[in-house]
């Protein structure tokens, strides 16, 4: 198959939303703005500082509103990996369960600092069962709200339950937010987490920038040491511009009903996994059709590497994601498949579409007019036979 | 603003290879008739080839490949059998990780041992055809 004259002429097709999502305009927006103004370091008591200080606290009541949370239980980050970083800090030498398919901020700060790590089993769509959580052995559990990988999500409210219900021990709760703020409604309240943690720029907002939503009155140690910044709670100057690009976007995502527009995707996302089981043979799906992110999808192919799937693609002009060892250059396949499917030729031979907002079905009519084709061709070059294990 | 730089982690020539492999058995390999066949790597692992050689007055005068593996893997067996292609097989068995990489314009890093894998498929096919003779 020669490349084709498609990826020189069309416009390219982003399909990689769960790494990170596009700049909303009314963030840019915000941000050239700011940029312009004479803002100070927001620590200072001058009018610069002021200014800048104002400016974080717009939006720190901005991301409070969007999440149903307190402006004072706000704490602005660089992102998620160091949100998650300072819960396992708060938890360090204490004992901790963890769903087996959390991101490796949390699985790896986790392992560096807690005194016992154990690991929740997920079925085989991802969710963990909050029946066979053991409670009362651990200070802190943590189960993602959405899988990065599969959309999956989590059963937060049932573990918040069983989690909050004993009488004689203290169990705390903390989600990683990051793949499900925006697409579906995230209330603290509601779900009755004591810590949660997202990042700007899954929400349309800038890179550089995250939040971490600490429970008034739970424990807390900071992460970052040397400042008074974050009421103590995070040292280092604030990242003004960063913050009030945040900002903008939580107010975007609250004004518009984010979550409700981010449910019309789940139909292009359902059409696209139909197409791919029906006209892609040998081809399986990973992910969940229920209690699934609206836009993600995890397929995977037999006998056709993620990798080089992944960049077939590409060459056509469209951007995935792939859980293939070989992309991520660790030569392990991703975790979250091997808990989900066991089977390390599915993780290797995955795909994970995660469609943007403005996702039309053009662009599900694009993506198959040339997935077929870079398939076969894989399988077809492949040592591996295909067979019946895990195809329709 | 300065061009964007979109080109892969991957040379010209290993994305050529990739996007074009050379003499790779498409489909049922039972269809190629062959001298001696040489499989290494394991699917699990994420990476196995396999090479199909014909052989006459030691030399290999035809061979294919298939491989199930990322594009570092397929452009290097590719490459592999370009290399090979009309060589005796002790002057196939020399080509060495070093001479493929080197033929596709350098391999990042943590993708060398793809084509380390590549020269194995085809030393053990060699070694098979050698036993048989």
């Amino acid at each position: 198959m020669q490349q084709s004259i498609s990826s020189i002429t069309s416009p390219r097709l982003y399909l990689d939303n769960a790494a990170t999502e596009k700049l909303l305009p009314v963030v840019q927006d915000a941000m050239i703005a700011a940029m312009q103004e004479d803002l100070g370091n927001a620590a200072a008591l001058h009018a610069e500082g002021c200014c800048a200080r104002s400016y974080i606290e717009d939006a720190r009541a901005k991301v409070a509103r969007l999440i149903h949370a307190q402006p004072s239980e706000i704490i602005f980050t660089s992102g998620g990996t160091e949100s998650n970083n300072t819960i396992m800090e708060t938890f360090r030498s204490q004992p901790v369960a963890l769903s087996s398919i959390e991101h490796p901020s949390i699985l790896e700060s986790a392992k560096a600092r807690a005194s016992q790590v154990d690991f929740l089993p997920v079925d085989s769509l991802g969710r963990v069962d909050p029946k066979l959580i053991a409670y009362k052995k651990y200070s802190l559990i943590s189960v993602m709200l959405a899988n990065n990988e599969l959309g999956t999500i989590e059963p937060l409210e049932e573990i918040a339950a069983s989690c909050h219900a004993q009488a004689d021990h203290i169990t705390f709760l903390h989600t990683d937010a990051t793949q499900a703020i925006s697409k579906i409604k995230v209330d603290v309240q509601a779900l009755d987490v004591d810590y949660l943690s997202f990042s700007a720029h899954k929400i349309g907002g800038p890179l550089g920038v995250g939040v971490l939503y600490v429970r008034q009155g739970v424990p807390f140690r900071p992460l970052l040491l040397g400042g008074h910044q974050e009421c103590g709670r995070r040292a280092g100057t604030s990242n003004t511009i960063g913050i009030i690009g945040l900002g903008a976007a939580a107010d975007w995502c609250w004004q518009e009903w984010s979550c409700k527009q981010w449910s019309k995707v789940a139909l292009l996302r359902d059409e696209l996994c139909e197409r791919i089981l029906n006209e892609v043979p040998y081809s399986s799906c990973n992910s969940s059709m229920q209690n699934c992110l609206p836009n993600i999808l995890n397929v995977s192919f037999q006998g056709a590497e993620g990798e080089s799937i992944q960049l077939y693609l590409d060459a056509e002009g469209i951007a995935v994601g792939t859980g293939s060892a070989c992309a991520a250059g660790d030569l392990q396949p991703s975790h979250v498949i091997m808990a989900t499917q066991h089977d390390a030729e599915v993780a290797h031979s995955s795909i994970r579409f995660s469609l943007p907002l403005d996702t039309k079905k053009s662009d599900i009519d694009r993506v198959m007019s040339v997935l077929p084709q870079i398939v076969k061709k894989l399988q077809g070059m492949s040592t591996i036979k295909l067979g019946a294990k895990h195809g329709n | 603003m300065e061009t964007k730089n979109r080109s892969w982690i991957y040379s010209d020539i290993v994305k050529e290879h990739f996007l074009n492999p050379r003499n790779f058995l498409m489909g049922d390999e039972e269809l190629y008739t062959c001298d001696a066949v040489g499989i290494v790597g394991n699917p699990v692992c994420g990476d196995q080839m396999k090479m199909f050689l014909r052989v006459e007055h030691d030399t290999i005068i035809d061979l294919k490949w298939k491989t199930y593996g990322c594009a570092s893997a397929i452009a290097s067996t590719s490459a592999l059998s370009e290399l090979a292609k009309g060589r005796t097989l002790d002057a196939a068995l020399a080509i060495g990780p070093k001479e493929i990489a080197g033929f596709l314009g350098g391999l990042p890093e943590h993708k060398f041992h793809c084509s380390v894998l590549g020269h194995e498929a085809l030393a053990a096919a060699i070694n098979e055809y050698r036993k048989k003779a």
